[in-house]
């Protein structure tokens, strides 16, 4: 059963920046809070009975083998799986505090307000400006003030303005590997997001240009609260303050990162970790 | 959270991360038996004022000293290779540890077994008697360290810490009667100064024996117990 929160405005969709939720002078212990989740693929249930609360300006990591249900949960934190057929859930995730089901939540906003790197990186088949100022068009953003504060900003917070400042104009698809894994970066906190979902952002990548990423999320969790997919278990001990065991659907164990890759309290956790799972 | 058990095998999906860890261990494990074997050798050398046992102490130091060094680099071999998590990061890391107060143990054997070929140059002392529970006390916590690591025993490791209070005050007591003694056999006093000397290297032994077991401990539990005897009185 969907639970819905009280009412509250809906957010301005056409200014970017202002997000759906308002800014806490204190980080949010549970700014994101899963409760009760289940999740379908038609028949097939995914999830089952999801609990858990991520905290405010933490990077989060969630570990598990293939299909374990981390990547559908990330995809229900923006309501990205809506958009495939025959899909349902049962339970709530609330952003801080507010139901992301809630009637009167815009999606749009709510994605806006939760910014997504994916896999492979997606550059638009555009220029480097275009890629960044994307949203902010759609959005009826025409200021060009504001777009190139934008593009420097966002370019800036993605640790990329030095390489490419000088080349804005270049298609965004002549950039490196890393280059476009932190374009879409970029991309995704042009908006000013609450909060940045990766998932599996580095397992393309060289290891310079997965430390480079792994460096700005780093940096990034000072504004953004972070949540990241990954299979690589020192990519994880490296990045995150908490980390989430998936398996068959179901959340294992979710601790501090140290106590999970040194002491975890749950056997399958252990198994896991250690390499014990197969 | 959800704690449904899920069969899933014990063993390592690759198997040279279990045999370095197999091999790592047998290691630690032969280290052990042949430390062990020292301090039992300078305890015949000591007490059946053999000087041959104490040459044979001095000389087996290097086999001990040898392992250390393969250890360590198995360990951080293991380190490099694997990047171990969890229970097996803990056991590298207190292997590896272990084998350092394994070594340190091996060097306080051929420290006793250098003060006893100058005891052996000497007459016997009646003393002597007196430093015999004190050095069995010793090698029972060696070989119980030992034991705890290899049947990974929790409250065998537990039991070191206040063992070694024990010995302290074993340790001291010794010393203060030969300190007294001193002044009324002057002629002796060389003597009583190796058994003193000896004594402490006892004492130093029962505190390499409680770091193993801290090792140990933090290798099953991952609770960390150095330098926690202010807290525990």
């Amino acid at each position: 059963m969907i639970k819905s929160m009280d009412p509250q405005p809906p957010p301005t969709a056409s200014a970017p920046g202002t997000n759906v939720t308002s800014e806490l002078a204190h980080p949010r212990a549970d700014f994101l809070k899963v409760t009760d989740f289940n999740f379908y693929y038609g028949k097939k249930q995914a999830l089952y009975q999801i609990n858990m609360e991520i905290p405010q300006r933490q990077v989060t990591a969630f570990i598990g083998p293939s299909g374990c249900g981390k990547s559908t949960l990330l995809r229900n934190f923006n309501r990205m799986n809506e958009l495939i057929d025959g899909v349902r859930h049962e339970g709530d995730i609330l952003l801080n505090g507010r139901s992301i089901y809630d009637k009167k939540m815009e999606v749009i906003a709510l994605r806006r307000s939760i910014g997504m790197v994916f896999q492979k990186s997606n550059p638009f088949p555009k220029s480097i400006y275009e890629n960044i100022v994307y949203s902010l068009r759609i959005a009826g953003i025409s200021s060009k003030n504001i777009l190139d504060e934008t593009v420097e900003r966002s370019l800036r917070g993605a640790a990329l303005w030095d390489e490419v400042k000088d080349r804005l104009q270049d298609s965004a698809l002549g950039l490196s590997g890393g280059q476009m894994q932190r374009l879409c970066i970029a991309r995704a906190i042009a908006n000013r997001p609450e909060i940045l979902l990766m998932d599996e952002p580095c397992s393309a990548l060289d290891p310079i240009a997965t430390a480079k990423v792994e460096d700005l999320i780093h940096d990034l969790k000072s504004q953004f609260t972070i949540v990241i997919v990954t299979h690589n278990m020192q990519q994880a001990t490296r990045c995150s303050d908490r980390t989430a065991f998936f398996y068959l659907g179901k959340l294992i164990e979710y601790d501090d990162t140290q106590k999970i890759f040194t002491n975890p309290g749950e056997k399958q956790t252990e198994d896991y970790i250690t390499g014990r799972f197969g | 959270m959800s704690t449904d058990t899920v069969a899933m095998p014990n063993t390592h999906i690759l198997s040279t991360f279990e045999e370095a860890l197999r091999s790592l261990r047998d290691d630690a494990l032969m280290m052990a038996s042949l430390t062990e074997r020292n301090l039992e050798n300078a305890r015949k050398g000591l007490f059946e004022r053999d000087e041959d046992w104490c040459n044979t102490v001095i000389a087996d130091d290097e086999e001990v000293d040898t392992l250390e060094v393969q250890i360590d680099r198995e360990g951080v071999n293991i380190m490099l290779r694997y990047h171990p998590l969890a229970s097996d990061m803990r056991n590298v890391i207190s292997t590896m540890k272990l084998s350092v107060n394994l070594e340190r143990i091996a060097d306080q054997a051929v420290g006793i077994a250098r003060r006893s070929r100058k005891l052996i140059s000497r007459p016997p002392a009646d003393e002597m008697f007196h430093l015999e529970p004190i050095y069995q006390y010793a090698e029972t916590m060696v070989k119980d360290a030992v034991r705890a690591f290899a049947s990974q025993d929790l409250e065998l490791a537990r039991g070191l810490k206040e063992r070694d209070r024990q010995l302290d005050q074993m340790n001291r007591s010794f010393a203060e009667k030969l300190t007294d003694l001193m002044s009324h056999r002057v002629d002796f006093i060389p003597t009583y100064m190796d058994l003193i000397f000896i004594s402490r290297f006892l004492e130093r032994i029962g505190d390499q024996a409680t770091n193993m077991g801290e090792d140990t401990i933090y290798a099953i539990s991952a609770e960390e117990t150095r330098h926690t005897h202010h807290l525990t009185g």
